[in-house]
């Protein structure tokens, strides 16, 4: 069986958005060595705040009556009633969600970081962000008020206003997808031209430093928990922003959709797959393992008569059994960080020329 | 008489106590973060229930099986992922990745474990207890007397160790410092397979009593690892004492109180109970990163013997003033 064109759609989405998480959690554990294990929390933050936020909002504004828990699916259809017919609100409420949801990973990726300052050691953050992000999907799954508990909510659509038109021969239907990938593709380019253009400026240097040998940074006098603190900050917040796109494109949203293994362990998996400090690695990684996992997911039926076990369990097996021997075997991923010269080769000849000269 | 739910609390306190002191061993003997530790638990439960169910064995008697298969498992985690880690000079947080993959790794083959048995056995391998096969003595239930006597016989046999045997010194020092331990002719290469053996079954041990009481399931280990990972934080990761204040200061706050709450709330905090770990762990790192282990105790002590003491003078002055 040969997948259909709406595979692939989907795993270009999946892998935009993974990639979005991916390289901002390459820049906390890559480049600074944060064993950020609550990545999870950030994108349930994003997401959830879409289950919770737009439909209440434009409940609010379009004057629809009732408890919105209650008639959540009646509120929510008549919401994207609306929305198909005003483009230029759906995209104030996406930019608008987006900006939120940015704002939301950042405040929880602040507050995660806050005990570095008071001097906690990276392997005691890595276990208190594990234990509270089991806490904070606890909360997203049971706590009815939030996201209507273990039913979950439908998200209002800001996409949809775009089925009303049709392009290069895609159905009306599918071209909400293309919307989705061109947010997410956008978003990506952004979040990739930060994250680069840190690698590539003397704060990124800095940032490896701090990663290589943290109290010599300090020796040099730069405060590294502040360090944490920014970098914690800023990736959460574009880990929330990947949450939310993840949300408006399932439509949906339930507690269960951001655990931690497929927010947080896979991310980790992907950036050690494709090497640490380096954003070519962190691509091919990324992709590597979403393909691998839709298409595990595509076959599950075929593979349930090749294994002699439940298909359902074999992603878990296999990312237990990369990350163990990808950390035996290639610590530093397919692609090992290369080390970076701040000069040009042209400068540094020049220099070399100049100390033979006895110029310097 | 003591209530039940405080009999319950301190069944768990042992348990979540067994696996803490897994966790401060492999921490500060072998410089490994495990987050296998509350997993473990959960392989201690399968071959236990392997044990009832398959091979007819008592429910205690299962335990002595928990105690070396999971010790077992503990080697071949030292052999098959810690040992070749540590000689490629890999790092703390690496080591620490590395464990969480072998957790997950872990939960899908106990998964899978159950799926077979169910499929060839037809046993209910999900969200079973196996409370029918303990005992009662006077009103009290055997898991009671049987856990508090494993954990307290534990916990003096690592005493004796650490502080009586060449080998507990040996292991100390490896803790410090392995390679000066190793100039000084010590054997590490033994003593990490101790201690891994140790690693392995303890947790395995403790994870034999939880079916008693709690319903049992592959992925107990998601929400056990919480309060694990509470009472370490708690004790300090230091010695293997602290984590047992810690594990049961976690125990006993974590059943006794969310029990008392769901009788003013109603059952449905009863899912948040993990809560007060959470909480506790989170007070722990923000007010005293260091534990218990790095209070100043003697000035604590100082401090409560000068409050005793005023409280006491200000009562004779009382006592001595005239009415």
């Amino acid at each position: 069986m040969f997948p259909g064109i709406e595979f692939f759609v989907t795993l270009i989405i999946y892998i935009l958005i993974f990639l979005i998480v991916t390289l901002s959690y390459n820049m906390a554990y890559g480049y600074t060595g944060v064993p950020d294990f609550g990545r999870a929390m950030a994108a349930g933050a994003g997401g959830f705040l879409c289950g919770y936020l737009p439909g209440r909002l434009m409940a609010y504004i379009l004057g629809i009556q009732g408890d919105y828990l209650q008639n959540t699916l009646s509120i929510v259809t008549e919401v994207n009633a609306f929305l198909k017919e005003n483009p230029i609100i759906s995209i104030a409420l996406l930019v608008l969600t987006l900006l939120l949801a940015a704002l939301a990973g950042g405040t929880l990726g602040l507050l995660a970081s806050l005990p570095m300052f008071r001097g906690l050691r990276l392997f005691y953050l890595g276990v208190t962000l594990l234990a509270i992000q089991i806490g904070f999907n606890t909360i997203a799954y049971y706590w009815e008020p939030l996201i209507g508990g273990p039913l979950g909510v439908p998200v209002p659509d800001p996409f949809r206003w775009l089925t009303n038109y049709s392009l290069l021969g895609v159905p009306p239907a599918s071209m909400r997808l293309i919307g989705v990938i061109v947010v997410s593709g956008i978003v990506l380019l952004m979040v990739s031209y930060y994250c680069i253009s840190v690698g590539r400026s003397p704060l990124g240097r800095l940032l490896k430093a701090v990663r290589d040998d943290e109290k010599g940074t300090e020796t040099l006098g730069r405060d590294t928990r502040k360090l944490y603190v920014k970098v914690m900050t800023v990736s959460y917040a574009f880990t929330g922003v990947a949450g939310a796109l993840f949300a408006y494109y399932g439509g949906y949203v339930v507690g269960l959709h951001f655990d931690r293994v497929s927010w947080t362990f896979w991310p980790v998996a992907m950036v050690i797959l494709g090497g640490l400090a380096n954003y070519k690695g962190t691509i091919i990684g990324t992709t590597l393992f979403i393909a691998l996992r839709r298409f595990i997911l595509l076959y599950k039926a075929e593979l349930e008569f090749m294994l002699p076990f439940s298909p359902v369990w074999l992603e878990d097996l296999l990312l237990g059994i990369i990350l163990i021997l990808m950390l035996i075997y290639r610590p530093r991923g397919l692609f090992p960080e290369k080390p970076e010269i701040p000069l040009s080769r042209e400068e540094i000849e020049k220099i070399k020329e100049e100390r033979v000269q006895g110029k310097r | 008489m003591i209530p039940p739910l405080f009999l319950t609390a301190i069944v768990f306190a042992n348990i979540i106590a067994l696996m803490s002191i897994s966790c401060t061993l492999a921490l500060t003997r072998t410089n490994v973060p495990n987050f296998t530790a509350a997993t473990l638990g959960t392989i201690g439960v399968y071959i236990s229930f392997t044990c009832i169910k398959l091979f007819g064995i008592g429910l205690y008697p299962s335990l002595f099986f928990c105690f070396i298969g999971g010790g077992i498992v503990g080697i071949f985690i030292y052999y098959l992922l810690v040992k070749p880690l540590r000689e490629r000079g890999a790092t703390r947080e690496e080591l620490m990745i590395a464990t969480l993959g072998l957790d997950i790794l872990l939960i899908a083959l106990l998964n899978i474990y159950a799926d077979y048995l169910t499929r060839t056995f037809k046993i209910k391998t999900r969200e079973f207890t196996l409370a029918v096969y303990d005992f009662t003595v006077g009103g009290m239930d055997g898991v009671l007397i049987i856990s508090t006597l494993v954990f307290l016989g534990i916990l003096t046999a690592l005493h004796l160790l650490f502080t009586r045997t060449n080998i507990g010194i040996a292991m100390k020092a490896l803790g410090e410092n392995p390679s000066l331990a190793e100039c000084q002719g010590i054997d590490t290469e033994r003593l990490c397979v101790i201690t891994w053996f140790l690693v392995g079954a303890l947790p395995a041990t403790a994870g034999g009593f939880y079916p008693i009481y709690w319903i049992t399931n592959p992925t107990i280990s998601l929400f056990l690892i919480v309060s694990v990972f509470a009472s370490c934080v708690l004790g300090g990761f230091a010695t293997i004492y602290d984590a047992v204040a810690g594990a049961y200061i976690i125990g006993l706050a974590q059943t006794v109180l969310v029990s008392y709450l769901a009788k003013i709330t109603g059952p449905w905090i009863l899912p948040y109970g993990f809560f007060v770990a959470l909480l506790i762990m989170i007070t722990t790192v923000f007010l005293f990163p260091q534990g218990l282990y790095g209070l100043p105790w003697d000035e604590i002590i100082k401090r409560i013997q000068k409050i005793f003491i005023s409280i006491k003078v200000q009562w004779r002055f009382k006592r001595c003033s005239p009415a």
